[in-house]
């Protein structure tokens, strides 16, 4: 359009031109030209103006600047008619109102003149006014004078007196000019020029009566009329959007109250100055009016129908009116009431659900439908009560101002409904990329693929390579095509593949990435790379990106695969973070249920390290691998990455459900390979290990620890309750944080905090960490004096198994690490030496504490007792060694390795060692079977290490008769019960769950006691009930409640020493 | 597509493997470690074809363990965008519908809307792969089957 403009433009120039030269004045009468400049005048702006047509200010200009002026007019006509109006308006005035003072000034009123006639060509264009009430004398006597100036142009012409200088002059004056002109980047600058300076009339807002705006603009401009120039305003204003003010152009408040004397429903009491700054955004026109064009998403603002989406299938911008296109929300049986003249209740709450419109239900509540053409579309309605209705949609025309068309962002869910009644895709198509007609701006940048959507080239495929405000150059797929296209926005679309990676940007998947499977149109499928899930989003919200990230995966406190406690004190895993909720997989085992949980609706993060026994005993921490063999999810096989209540999450990736999250009982579990806890975590699970363990073996032994009390660990249950523990009192030294080092008294153990008052400081300390009581090494065995004697007495306990003194140590790992899992397992040793006569006693004990491996290799000489297990427990230790994958040889890892190893070293070779000694080989066995350090369990290790202990303790058998149990017997497994318990450990076992097969002698090792479940009659294998016979009530993680037989009694035992009764 | 690599690696042995099986366990280490894993860089190791030279060992403080710089050749499998794959289905779930319909139950597959070709788990077919990501561990891919001469080459079913 500005070209075409342009070439007129420059038709007129040329006349114009020589008017320069000739002097003005002969004045003509008006020809038909004038006619129709009137004609366009008559369409005016909608704003009205009032010109002032005595200009106070004489405005000097040169012809040259002029027309530099007037050409940057044109150039912003389009976007900026108030700048328009403004600047051509006055001059227009110039020429309008003082009629006189044309002749005065006649460069002047010849640039004025060209200019109104360029203005009035836009005027044209824009129309939209109303604005009858110019008065038509007015414009004509306007353009009476412009006549009159063109006029002398064409004589001018025949002069010929200088062309040569002509030509020079037009050539100084347009070569800048079309510069200018053509050049887009230079009319911002020129732009700038033209804003309103201070020596600039200024805006004044003035209060009018609501509803009277366009009424009091309109009188002013009468009563400029009437009075002229003794009216000292410039212009006045009313826009439509702004309700109860008018603005008025004056040079002082004065002036602009003066003006409003006089006149009905203006309030010039109080007048405002707009800010210059200001001043142009006032009479900016704003885009909304604009973008309500058909098609367009909208929202309606008010009614029934509030917060529904809507598509605009007609605009009557006279009216102020739009039709749209709605779901309705129609109580059919409300309607068929009221039609009938029933008794309508009204229930002001009640908004009926959006629904399609069904014209036979309609008709069979009798409700009266009429079929009707509208006469404009031709298309046809259901009229029913007044409402017009088609394809079930409602049609409804509002007024403009009850409907919101800015930043509407229609949900799939609604698009899919508008979709519903079998609308083709182009509609689709069509109706989405409407979406793009509120999109923010910035919205393509450089390098992004876009596909054109709109106009001759759409389907072109390119790349962006310039942005500006409204235009996006883009370079062509094609060959053949200039190298770069300049494209309106609203017709592009940015462009995916599948394959893409992507990721979103806005919108309700704000954050997540993935990459493109599926491109339909503007929606793109994703699947994503967090859930696996695909999810649908507009190709608008997309970028490209190579980053993966998991999407929003955080509220408040929460993380995405937390575990966390509800309210209800169920539990679960979260597995999606949404906008306002978290789905969780419940922390149910018989069947996966994820449910949405909102933020309140969570009580706590659970991030206790425990640990819990799989099938075959095996402790399962955190991180372990595990393979599921039975329930729902059978097969499937992953690292546990929560442990609560007994129950697993496992995290399977091929497990698409749940974001790959796995609910399962440890006891349905099996652990794949060794447990892959680093040394720490494992350090602190193989504390709780020891005190899932001890309750069992504690009771046994009362006399064991006569004086002292039971250990540290053997309340390892109890920690988190009562305050007071056996090594109250006892000597430790620190071994981590900032008191590392000191000795100091114990003076009170409450959960995992200890108080120790420092020896050397005269002060008490509270360390508060979970981990605090491991970094309390228990001190030299001289200083706390119980536990010697119960070591003392475990040693000798024993004299005749000399190869379980080394055994004896083990326990202290597993009796202490609730305390200090660490060090114990290192100086006990140590310790065994203190007493061992045997023993001399050579290695430093700072050498044990620092972790040391070369100590270890001492390790063998403390038993001098038993000479035919020292070959093989040195390789032992190196077994033990090689558990811990990759050579990590933390000060924690160590002597939990080699505590297992040890454990494991006498086994093979003591098989006469009763009791529970047969679970080690179990571990023993297995280790050499691992090469390469295949990491071996250390809670197996640890574990097992439990069993002789009980055994040495018990001097009888862990196995009692009657208990069902697994057979493992070269590779195949039955079920059996023990029907005896031979001296030596072994068993004599009638194979079959009912005991009516063969009787077989079977050694420990090769068996396993059936764990009970709920219900099952089970028998009590440890622990002061030994023997008693009972009932499984129930299972807390990994404690049973059971009913005792004999007494009645409700006892919770560790499931560990409970077996099944055949 | 398949490669034929040299790569390095180190590997951190047991004392108690030293001795005359030494490079015997280097290798079955090796072996272990390393094949059936994945690294970005290289993609999917699939095996270890031999050993071109095992280093010095070092012994590191305090442990014991020895470090050995092994090269060894190895092939390698590394997918790559527009690349034709034939691959056997291992899972079948719910992603997009396409001109295929999803069918769940039992043995989920996809089915034509004749019915004449289903995609079931076991199910051997022909793809193209269209993008991949790459990250330290993992490559993951999508392929298409809506290409000429893609699709299912032997179903299990059929037979």
């Amino acid at each position: 359009m500005p070209l075409r403009r342009r070439d007129e433009d420059d038709d007129e120039m040329e006349p114009e031109d020589d008017e320069e030269y000739g002097e003005e004045g002969e004045q003509q009468a008006l020809d038909d030209e004038e006619l129709e400049a009137e004609e366009e005048e008559e369409e005016e702006e909608e704003e009205v103006e009032t010109r002032r047509g005595g200009s106070s200010r004489k405005r000097r200009r040169s012809d040259f600047i002029d027309d530099v002026a007037e050409e940057d007019d044109e150039e912003e006509e389009d976007d900026d008619d108030d700048e328009d109006d403004y600047g051509g308006g006055g001059r227009r005035g110039g020429g309008g109102g003082g009629g006189g003072r044309r002749n005065k000034k006649p460069s002047g009123s010849q640039f004025f003149d060209l200019e109104a006639e360029v203005d009035s060509d836009d005027e044209e264009e824009d129309e939209d006014g109303e604005d009858d009430f110019i008065d038509r004398d007015v414009v004509a006597e306007e353009d009476d004078h412009r006549r009159m100036h063109r006029r002398p142009l064409l004589p001018r012409e025949d002069d010929q007196e200088d062309v040569e200088a002509l030509e020079r002059r037009i050539q100084q004056r347009y070569a800048r000019s079309s510069h200018t002109e053509y050049d887009e980047e230079t009319t911002d600058v020129d732009q700038q020029a033209l804003l309103p300076s201070v020596r600039d009339p200024k805006l004044w807002m003035v209060k009018c009566a609501i509803g009277k705006e366009r009424e009091v603009a309109a009188c002013l401009m009468q009563k400029f009329i009437d009075k002229g120039s003794e009216l000292q305003i410039k212009s006045v204003v009313a826009l439509d959007h702004l309700k109860n003010y008018i603005y008025i152009e004056a040079d002082k408040e004065a002036h602009a109250k003066e003006a409003c004397k006089g006149l009905r429903n203006i309030y010039a009491q109080k007048v405002m100055l707009v800010p210059i700054r200001e001043m142009t955004e006032v009479l900016s026109v704003e885009s909304k009016a604009i973008d309500l064009s058909r098609d367009t998403w909208v929202r309606m603002k008010i009614g029934t129908y509030k917060g529904d989406l809507a598509k605009v299938v007609d605009v009557d911008n006279v009216r102020q009116r739009v039709t749209v296109k709605l779901i309705p929300r129609i109580d059919l049986q409300a309607l068929a009431n009221k039609l009938e003249g029933r008794e309508v209740v009204k229930k002001k709450a009640f908004v009926p659900p959006p629904r399609f419109m069904n014209i036979d239900e309609a008709r069979e509540l009798h409700i009266r439908v009429e079929r009707r053409r509208d006469p404009m579309t031709g298309d046809y309605f259901e009229n029913i009560g007044g409402m017009l209705f088609k394809d079930g949609f409602l049609y409804k025309t509002v007024s403009m101002k009850s409907i919101s068309a800015q930043n509407i962002k229609p949900t799939f869910d609604e698009l899919e409904k508008f979709r519903k009644p079998g609308e083709n895709g182009d509609g689709d198509i069509a109706s989405l990329s409407t979406l793009f007609a509120n999109r923010k701006k910035g919205h393509f940048m450089k390098g992004d693929a876009v596909i054109v959507v709109k106009g001759d080239l759409k389907n072109l495929k390119g790349w962006v390579e310039k942005v500006e405000e409204d235009n996006v150059h883009i370079r062509p797929e094609m060959k053949g095509l200039p190298k770069t296209l300049a494209v309106h926005e609203k017709e592009l679309c940015k462009y995916f593949e599948p394959g893409n990676h992507v990721k979103v940007v806005s919108g309700t998947q704000e954050g997540s990435t993935g990459m493109v499977v599926k491109v339909e149109q503007h929606v793109l499928i994703i699947l994503s790379d967090t859930t696996k899930e695909h999810i649908r989003v507009f190709a608008d919200d997309v970028v490209e990106s190579s980053e993966v990230t998991t999407g929003v995966t955080r509220i408040g406190d929460y993380e995405l695969h937390d575990l966390v406690l509800l309210d209800n004190m169920s539990f679960g895993v979260i597995i999606r973070v949404e906008s306002e909720a978290f789905q969780v997989l419940k922390g149910v085992t018989d069947r996966p249920e994820a449910s949405l949980v909102k933020l309140r609706e969570i009580k706590c993060k659970l991030d206790k390290k425990t640990s819990v026994q799989d099938r075959f005993k095996n402790t399962v921490s955190v991180k372990d691998v595990v393979r599921i063999v039975d329930g729902p999810c059978r097969g499937k096989q992953g690292p546990v990455e929560h442990i609560y209540k007994g129950v697993l999450f496992v995290y399977d990736r091929h497990h698409l459900e749940h974001a790959g999250f796995i609910c399962a009982k440890s006891q349905s579990c099996v652990i794949v390979g060794g447990s892959r806890g680093n040394g720490d975590r494992n350090g602190d699970s193989y504390s709780r290990l020891s005190h899932l363990r001890t309750p069992s073996h504690i009771p046994q032994s009362p006399k064991r620890f006569p004086r002292g009390g039971p250990p540290i660990d053997s309340r390892g249950r109890n920690r988190g309750g009562r305050g007071h523990d056996g090594s109250t009192g006892a000597t430790v030294k620190i071994c981590k944080g900032p008191f590392k080092g000191y000795r100091g008294r114990v003076k009170e153990i409450k959960g995992q905090t200890v108080r120790i008052e420092l020896e050397s400081q005269m002060k008490v300390v509270t360390g508060k960490s979970t981990f605090d009581r491991s970094c309390v090494s228990d001190n030299l065995a001289v200083t706390t004096p119980y536990r010697d004697t119960s070591r003392y007495g475990m040693g000798s306990e024993t004299p005749m198994h000399p190869s379980r003194t080394p055994l004896h140590p083990y326990m202290t790992p597993m009796r202490d690490p609730g305390a200090t899992p660490i060090h114990d397992g290192m100086r006990t040793p140590m310790r065994d030496r203190a007493w061992n006569p045997y023993t001399p006693m050579s290695p430093p004990r700072d050498n044990w504490e620092d972790g040391n491996p070369a100590s270890w290799g001492t390790s063998p000489q403390y038993q001098p007792g038993s000479p035919p297990s020292r070959p093989y427990e040195a390789p032992t230790p190196g077994s033990g060694w090689a558990n811990t994958p990759g050579g990590n040889y933390s000060e924690a890892g160590t002597p939990r390795d080699s505590s297992s190893a040890y454990a494991n070293a006498p086994s093979p070779y003591l098989p006469s060692t009763p009791g529970g000694q047969p679970m080690t080989p179990n571990s023993a066995s297995y280790l050499p079977g691992t090469p390469g350090g295949q990491p071996m369990t250390p809670g197996t290790g640890g574990l097992d290490v439990m069993s002789p202990v009980i055994g040495g303790e018990n001097d009888g058998p862990w196995f009692i008769p009657d208990i069902l149990v697994n057979i493992r017997r070269s590779g195949e497994e039955s079920v059996g019960v023990i029907r005896e318990v031979l001296a030596d450990g072994s068993c004599r076992v009638v194979l079959g769950s009912s005991g009516g097969g063969d009787m077989v002698v079977v050694l420990p090792v090769e068996m396993e006691v059936v764990v009970p479940r709920k219900n099952d009659r089970i028998k009590i294998m440890g622990g002061a009930l030994r023997g008693s016979t009972g009932k499984l009530i129930g299972v807390d993680g990994t404690d049973g409640i059971v009913k005792v037989d004999d007494t009645l009694d409700v006892k919770i035992l560790d499931l560990a020493i409970l077996a099944k009764l055949a | 597509m398949f490669f034929h690599i040299v790569l390095e690696r180190n590997m951190q042995l047991h004392p108690r493997h030293f001795g005359r099986s030494l490079r015997e366990n280097i290798v079955s280490k090796l072996m272990k470690d390393v094949e059936g894993t994945c690294s970005g860089r290289h993609g999917f190791v699939v095996a270890i074809t031999g050993i071109e030279n095992i280093g010095k060992g070092l012994i590191r403080d305090g442990t014991g363990f020895v470090t050995f710089p092994v090269k060894y050749q190895c092939v390698v499998f590394r997918p790559f965008k527009g690349e034709i794959l034939e691959a056997v289905v291992t899972m079948v779930n719910k992603l997009i519908p396409d001109d295929m319909e999803f069918q769940s139950g039992d043995m989920p597959n996809y089915t034509t809307s004749d019915g004449s070709v289903k995609i079931q788990k076991d199910s051997e077919v022909r793809l193209k792969i269209i993008g991949t990501r790459v990250d330290a561990t993992e490559i993951f891919c999508i392929g298409t089957i809506k290409d000429d001469f893609l699709g299912v080459i032997n179903d299990p079913a059929a037979a």
